[in-house]
């Protein structure tokens, strides 16, 4: 049983990794594409781990995206270096945000993470010198040339250190902590739980993911814009990826984004406009039908039919 | 010599007064039993004492130092281990990694060292099947976790909060054996506990409160011949 | 819930009218444009406070079903030219019925599951506001009746008439609220939902209906407001995201289950709003002013003492 795991592990890896070599440019982008979505999906599942509902994973996507393009063409980092900025500052503004916020939690948490968005595209459009207000900034050349290989492999990285960072965060004491704290606060304090500073680590973390996330989107497609960069597409998307597939666990959204991923991206062909709507049907679909998930649902009657033949 | 001292504590809930100058002295090694009506401000007390609410005015002094500001998961690890008495165990682990939580969080351990001690105290307490989905378990199951899980953080003062509600007799029985045994460890234990049976037999000495104030304090023999005592229970009107 | 004036909302409150006093003398047009921008606020964030207080949901697509309301008025307008004022009328049953699908088919599932609830009706906004973005189309759509620019010059300040209305709709709302929920059997069986479900159904009440009846009232008045909000403003698919921010945002800071604090916030925010955008070159940062306020409130709240 170990061992099928880990062969089944190999060869998703290594199709994974040879993918561009027998699989056309759009393939490849779409591939691209699915992977920063999983990421995004994935990082906002680790948060909801401890019971916290971010929705603002566009805004740090956002702030990733334009520190990237604005230390790229302002102080000439390299592109690669102007993507980790990308997730620092990311990581910053939720440091400060959640040093406000994290302490009353809940609700108040999720309305400041929705709000942020909207914030910085506000922000973001009225520092017209700064970031090129509401058309935004183009940088004058595609990160590695614009080889989607590169893209992809660079995507493919982020994608899999999320997932080490989801399973890190599973197989750890962090699970305990954030398991205990989604569960019952006051009981997961009186057991000794700093739930502040845990919530306040899982947030950062996952704020530098999105950042990175944001980052090479921006480098992928040199530009950004209040409109595109902050879109609540990556809000939704990833969320709605991360439920269809099942919270609570690394497999959840990887199945749930490329399920989803492979979906949207006929949708966008299909019907150009109003595809989010779609979106939020399957989120609103997946919190009345299906609360577990595909994953959840599958594992539940998995333990079911062992429980019933034992 | 006292481990945990509690002076002139009050808290309110909006116009509610729910404590009133409560004093209190848990003396090293003993069984407290905590008792009084409904509503009399038990569960309260063990909130404030665990630092789930901070008090408007008073001291808590625990083994030397004033706790009264900390927060819940610094007494926790100072030594004040508690029980809830509508118990949530957490679905999403099993009987095992629920202790573990205890040991990994109240006192720093490791995740290894954590479940070997955790299988220690389920050991201790008797409770097999550990490795078990909770949601299968039995209630008498669910209050030794609940123990295990408040031992796991390795206490000088266990608060047990109606652990033996919901008990038959057998049970409940097994339970003060417990509970005796974990004082023979040198742990200080204070009870809220409805059956005057149990109370009568577990402790060493019983604190009676009737709304939000203590109104009598010592043996359980002296305290249940106190006329306020009585009349407290029998609500009658002076 | 109806609690009266907390003694901070009171502090609150003060410090509003010291401000206001000294903006009635520097720039007056602040004033008048704060509170009749304040009372769209009103208008909007009370229902999701009585929603919240007795569903125990945050309704975070509030301002979309505002949306709805305006086009369902707005296609009401152009298809049979009647007044807006008139479409007023049929909004309020047509919400009532929006409210009641939307009920049944969602809401009633997750009732009392905060998170989960919250994620649902944000689902539900992405999904009425792309709605309409399908079937409307993202392009402004604006009616125009002689009224809507009417104004009045006071000295030297000229300012709209109109928006007065708004004022004038957030008293009838705020008023019929109050008088519905303390004088009413309906009302004081809310009431008793919203404070303790379990005991109000052991009394008899029947708890589902009452989830239902009140949600779909709060969501039927936004037909008329909608209606209103459609005379002054050009509406499009996304019209409605700001004011579900701002609505939840007021709820938040007003402290959950306090509805006197939303008139207070929610004016508060208007006034704050309007001074900024008094401000040559500044007012597009009139829209950041809700966060700047949720967080300073958050941030007070959870920094001090808390003996609550």
């Amino acid at each position: 049983m170990r061992n099928w795991r880990y062969i089944v592990y190999i060869v998703v890896i290594s199709l994974a990794i040879s993918f561009p070599f027998y699989a056309g440019v759009h393939p490849i982008h779409v591939a691209t594409t699915i992977l920063s979505l999983l990421a995004l999906a994935l990082s906002w599942d680790i948060l909801l781990r401890g019971g916290q509902l971010s929705l603002g994973v566009s805004a740090f996507f956002g702030i990733g995206s334009y520190t990237t393009v604005l230390t790229h063409l302002n102080w000439e980092v390299s592109p690669l270096l102007s993507i980790v900025l990308g997730g620092l500052a990311a990581g910053v503004v939720a440091l400060v945000i959640g040093l406000a916020v994290l302490r009353l939690r809940g609700l108040y948490f999720a309305i400041v993470t929705l709000a942020l968005t909207f914030i910085f595209i506000v922000i973001v459009r009225n520092l017209t010198d700064l970031t090129g207000g509401a058309i935004g900034k183009l940088i004058p050349s595609v990160i590695f040339g614009g080889d989607p290989a590169m893209i992809y492999w660079l995507t493919l990285a982020i994608a899999v250190a999320t997932i080490i960072t989801s399973e890190i965060f599973q197989k750890t004491r962090i699970h305990f902590a954030l398991t205990s704290i989604r569960n019952n606060e006051i009981a997961a304090k009186s057991s000794g739980i700093d739930i502040f500073k845990y919530l306040l680590f899982a947030f950062v973390v996952t704020a530098v993911i999105q950042g990175v996330v944001g980052g090479v989107h921006a480098q992928r497609f040199a530009f950004v814009s209040p409109e595109e960069s902050f879109s609540l597409t990556f809000t939704i998307l990833p969320l709605a990826m991360c439920l269809l597939g099942g919270s609570f666990s690394t497999l959840g959204s990887v199945i749930g984004a490329g399920g989803l991923g492979v979906l949207a991206e006929y949708l966008r062909l299909m019907m150009p406009r109003g595809h989010l709507a779609i979106y939020g049907l399957v989120m609103v679909m997946a919190i009345l039908l299906m609360p577990k998930g595909i994953v959840g649902t599958i594992r539940e009657q998995l333990v079911r039919r062992k429980t019933a033949s034992s | 010599m006292s481990v945990l001292r509690i002076e002139n504590l009050t808290r309110r809930f909006g116009g509610l007064v729910a404590l009133s100058g409560v004093n209190l002295e848990l003396r090293e090694n003993e069984i407290l039993g905590l008792i009084g009506p409904n509503g009399a401000g038990k569960t309260t007390l063990l909130n404030v004492i665990s630092g789930i609410y901070l008090p408007n005015s008073g001291r808590i002094i625990f083994d030397g130092k004033d706790v009264t500001e900390s927060p819940a998961h610094i007494r926790c690890r100072l030594g004040i281990g508690r029980t809830f008495q509508i118990i949530q165990p957490n679905q999403n682990l099993n009987v095992l990694e629920n202790v573990m939580v205890g040991s990994l969080f109240g006192q720093g351990a490791g995740l290894k060292e954590a479940r070997r001690k955790a299988q220690e105290i389920c050991q201790f307490l008797g409770l097999s099947r550990i490795e078990r989905d909770i949601t299968r378990l039995t209630v008498l199951e669910i209050k030794k976790m609940e123990m295990a899980h408040a031992l796991a953080t390795q206490p000088k003062v266990l608060l047990l909060d109606e652990i033996m509600t919901g008990l038959n007799i057998d049970e409940a029985r097994e339970v003060i054996e417990l509970v005796r045994k974990i004082r023979d460890q040198g742990m200080t234990i204070c009870v809220i506990e409805h059956m005057m049976r149990i109370i009568k037999e577990l402790t060493d000495r019983v604190l009676v409160l009737d709304r939000g104030e203590v109104i009598a304090e010592g043996l359980y023999e002296e305290v249940s011949n106190d006329p306020r005592v009585i009349s407290a229970y029998l609500g009658e009107e002076e | 819930m109806l609690a009266k004036l907390r003694q901070r909302d009171y502090q609150i409150l003060i410090a509003f009218i010291i401000v206001a006093a000294i903006l009635a003398f520097w720039r007056p047009h602040v004033l008048i444009s704060g509170l009749q921008r304040g009372s769209l606020y009103v208008l909007i964030a009370l229902p999701v406070g009585i929603i919240y207080g007795i569903l125990g949901i945050l309704n975070l697509a509030h301002g979309e079903f505002m949306m709805l309301g305006a086009f369902f008025a707005f296609s009401l307008v152009t298809l049979t030219g009647i007044d807006p004022l008139i479409a007023m009328l049929p909004a309020f049953p047509a919400m009532f019925v929006v409210g009641i699908v939307t009920y049944r088919l969602t809401i009633k599932h997750v009732v009392r599951a905060p998170l989960n609830q919250f994620l649902l009706t944000f689902g539900l906004a992405v999904m009425l506001a792309e709605m309409a973005n399908l079937i409307w189309t993202t392009r402004p759509r604006i009616v125009w009746v002689p009224y809507a620019a009417s104004s009045a010059t006071i000295g030297p300040i000229t300012f709209g008439t109109f928006e007065f209305v708004y004022v004038a709709a957030a008293a009838i709302v705020l008023v019929g609220m109050f008088l519905f929920l303390t004088r009413t059997r309906a009302g004081l069986a809310a009431m008793a939902v919203g404070q303790n479900p379990r005991g109000a159904k052991l009394v008899g009440i029947d708890v589902e209906r009452t989830y239902m009846m009140i949600f779909s009232a709060c969501l039927a008045v936004l037909g008329p407001i909608g209606a209103l909000f459609l005379i002054r403003h050009a509406i499009f698919p996304e019209v409605g995201g700001p004011f579900s921010l701002r609505a939840v945002s007021i709820v938040a800071m007003a402290g959950f289950g306090n509805l006197p604090g939303i008139l207070v916030w929610g004016i508060g925010l208007g006034l704050a709003e309007a001074f900024v955008r008094s401000f040559r070159g500044w007012g597009g940062w009139a829209d950041i002013i809700f966060f700047g306020m949720i967080i300073l409130v958050v941030f007070y709240r959870s920094y001090q003492r808390r003996v609550r």
